[in-house]
């Protein structure tokens, strides 16, 4: 399967909890990313997308929440064995960032300029000079207007798109191998995006960057991604080749979620959604999570379905895969 | 009368950027001469390129912030010249969903705190009325009533836009604006926030005013849009006669650029506006888009474009509006795929054959209490 892609990342297992919560918030995660491959991850609002990607930089919120179990693999190291020093080094350097709150990751105190130029000179050792000459360099190539002016400002003076390309400059500075970006384009508008998408991607082609996105907006996905991971209530339900995950989605939850978007010819009434609210972790429901509001939930749902390969590398976790045999089975 | 609850007259806003001890000032500007007329009960959408002074205008109509230049209109009276008390009253009538739904809310409030304060702020109702509505506001944002006594920090981007969203309607407003309402959701909650607001719409009469970047959620969901480039208004009309038939080049290249849902639909790098976003310090002179404009003729680096009437209710500020090529538009996309589609019509059948059984055991249930 990686062939062509030789593996970067191996999360295993990979769980996260909070204190008192009964249910795990990220339950048994596991997925790869190889060298220049791009993993998009969906899923519905407060699924646990950002805390996988925040259990993988080491930047939980301690001590609220714990990596309950598993590995996470990254150029031979386990992410989430390693002490805190270890951890920043590698932070903004071989793995870099892009939150999806832009002021969660720029500190308003400071500007723009000084905060690329502080993650280059901690990494690289370079003086002021040729750390500021980056972090030109690095808002240019992020399409940021006037970048020698930006450099000094402070965040509140650009715009949310702006800030959002700042913290990709940064994230970019130091030529990570892995970058994890977390709805990178959500603040952008499609021109912007367009350009946005394809800087990622020429990173990716010269570098072999590997790129483990989260984004909500299915047409991004449909053009950046090489595999797409479903997930719902913390769990991933479906996983495999992009043209699979939209042209043959197997996951009841998937299929939801592709019948949400909207067209973009004229309106034709309302618009669809998946009925229903997810599960608290207090009344997380046994077996599949999703058997709450999933119209073909059976009894064989009170089992917690495994996720199984439906065809080469195409992998669900449902037990009434594939949905169309069992409707007609149940009609029978 | 002018038949608008919200109106922008030659409306302007400078920022300075850099104020030296000597000479002048550095500013942008931010936005630049705006009229628009928003009508009762209308869905009007703003759309533009990131930095273009979107909030900056949205900001504006609600008097968060000063016009530099010009006049914001609300029911037909001057809102700078209006005295404290009814600028309070306004307050209450225009309310605002943020686009940083983080930085918006107070870290140390509960979220049953948070979204009661607006009502506590303009004295509606008795303390257990507002606690039962911030139960029931919650409820319809897609929230638990349990997560009233949770903080921000415990919810993820999108519940916390959610949040901002149940806040904004609180005080019970009759313009509600909303800076990218939707864009942290994702597909099915905003598919349900953009019934929501629909829904309210009818129901309380609200005036929606939405700054998006999804192209497709605005043509759903609007009336009419306006179309920004660098701090002004290139284009406006009804929603569907400018997806349609855009006519300013801006407006091409953004629909141009709309990604497609489907896996190798859509030749993506072809259509990349080409061209660095002009540094809004020092705006090009003439038509402000002719540095990224595939028709821009020598006229065009010269004169400014007036935002021109073409009938049907639109305007457009472009010289060659009436000159330019038929826009080739592609076939309007469909929201899934043909795989996508099949599925999705096993799960709508399964959807109203479940519905039929709950309402059936429902109705048993009735029928057998005594
Ligand atoms: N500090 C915290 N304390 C308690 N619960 C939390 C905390 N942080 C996050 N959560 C919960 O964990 C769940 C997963 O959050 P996460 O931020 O990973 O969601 P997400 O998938 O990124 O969603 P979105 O698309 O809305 O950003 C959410 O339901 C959220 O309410
Ligand atoms: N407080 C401020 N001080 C200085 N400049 C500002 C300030 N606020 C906004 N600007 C500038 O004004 C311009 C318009 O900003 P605005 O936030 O209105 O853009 P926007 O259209 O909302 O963009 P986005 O889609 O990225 O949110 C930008 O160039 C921005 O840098
Ligand atoms: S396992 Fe059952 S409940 Fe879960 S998604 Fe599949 S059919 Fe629905
Ligand atoms: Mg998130
Ligand atoms: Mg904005």
């Amino acid at each position: 399967m990686h062939a062509e892609h030789p593996r970067l990342l191996s999360v295993d297992g990979l769980s996260v909890r909070f204190r008192h919560h009964p249910a795990n918030i990220v339950d048994d995660v596991s997925f790869t990313i190889g060298a220049g491959e791009t993993l998009c991850i969906v899923g519905e609002s407060g699924c646990g997308k950002s805390l996988t990607a925040l259990a993988l930089m080491g930047l939980l919120p301690k001590p609220a929440a714990q990596v309950a179990a598993g590995r996470a693999v990254f150029e031979g190291e386990d992410l989430v064995a390693l002490d805190e020093s270890r951890m920043s080094d590698i932070r903004g350097n071989r793995m870099a960032m892009i939150f999806q709150e832009p002021m969660t990751s720029l500190n308003p105190a400071f500007t723009v300029g000084d905060q690329i130029a502080e993650a280059v000179r901690r990494h690289r050792g370079v003086d002021r000079a040729a750390a500021r000459g980056r972090a030109r360099e690095m808002l240019e190539q992020a399409r940021i207007p006037a970048a020698e002016k930006r450099l000094d400002e402070y965040p509140h003076q650009l715009s949310g798109g702006m800030r959002q390309r700042a913290m990709i400059a940064m994230a970019l500075a130091n030529d990570p191998a892995l970058l994890i970006a977390d709805e990178p384009t959500t603040a952008l508008d499609v021109t912007i995006q367009a350009q946005v998408l394809r800087l990622i991607r020429q990173l990716q082609a010269e570098r072999g960057t590997g790129l483990l996105m989260i984004t909500h907006d299915l047409g991004v996905v449909a053009e950046t991604a090489d595999r797409v991971a479903v997930m719902y209530a913390g769990r991933i339900v479906e996983e495999g080749p992009v043209a699979a995950i939209f042209d043959d989605p197997q996951h009841p939850y998937t299929i939801g979620l592709m019948g949400s978007v909207p067209s973009l010819g004229r309106r034709s009434g309302r618009l669809e959604t998946i009925p229903g609210l997810v599960p608290t972790p207090e009344a997380m429901p046994r077996g599949c999570r999703f058997s709450t509001r999933c119209p073909f939930a059976a009894a064989v749902c009170a089992e917690t379905p495994a996720l199984t390969e439906i065809a080469p590398g195409h992998r669900v976790a449902c037990a009434r895969a594939p949905i169309e045999l069992r409707v007609a089975e149940d009609a029978a | 009368m002018t038949g608008a609850v919200l109106e922008t007259r030659g409306l302007e806003k400078r920022f300075v950027t850099h104020r030296p001890l000597f000479g002048t000032p550095t500013e942008v500007h931010a936005v630049n001469g705006v009229d628009l007329a928003i009508h009762e009960g209308e869905t009007f959408a703003i759309v533009g390129e990131s930095g273009c002074g979107k909030s900056t205008l949205a900001r504006m109509l609600i008097g968060l912030i000063r016009p530099s230049a010009g006049q914001v209109l609300y029911q037909g009276r001057e809102m700078s010249g209006l005295p404290q008390k009814q600028m309070r009253a306004l307050r209450r009538d225009l309310q605002f969903i943020f686009q940083d739904p983080f930085s918006s809310l107070n870290p140390r409030m509960t979220i049953g705190r948070l979204v009661e304060e607006p009502m506590r702020a303009h004295g509606i109702g008795t303390p257990g009325e507002r606690r039962e509505r911030v139960g029931r506001l919650l409820a319809r944002v897609g929230l638990r009533p349990e997560h009233a006594d949770r903080y921000p920090h415990e919810f993820s981007g999108g519940q916390r836009q959610r949040i901002g969203i149940a806040r904004a309607l609180a005080s019970g407003p009759k313009v509600l604006i909303g800076d990218e309402p939707v864009s942290a959701l994702d597909v099915s909650i905003q598919a349900q926030v953009v019934n929501m607001l629909e829904d309210l719409k009818e129901e309380f009469g609200l005036t929606l005013v939405v700054i998006a970047h999804d192209l497709a959620v605005i043509r759903h969901m609007s009336d009419r849009v306006a179309v920004m480039y660098l701090g002004e208004v290139v284009e406006t009309g009804p929603v569907d006669a400018v997806f349609d038939a855009p006519a300013h080049p801006y407006t091409r290249a953004l629909m141009g650029a709309i990604p497609v849902p489907a896996p190798g639909a859509r030749d993506s790098v072809a259509a990349i506006l080409e061209g660095d976003v002009p540094n809004p310090t020092a705006p090009p002179p003439g038509c402000r888009f002719h540095t990224r404009c595939p028709f821009a003729v020598a006229r065009c680096t010269r004169e400014r474009p007036a935002l021109a009437d073409m009938g049907g209710g639109r305007r457009a500020a472009c010289h060659l509006r009436d000159e330019l090529p038929a826009f080739d538009t592609r076939a309007p996309e469909p929201g899934r795929t043909p795989g996508a589609a099949r599925r999705f019509e096993l799960w709508r059948t399964a959807r109203s054959a479940g519905q039929d059984d709950r309402h059936r055991k429902t109705t048993q249930a009735e029928e057998t209490q005594p």
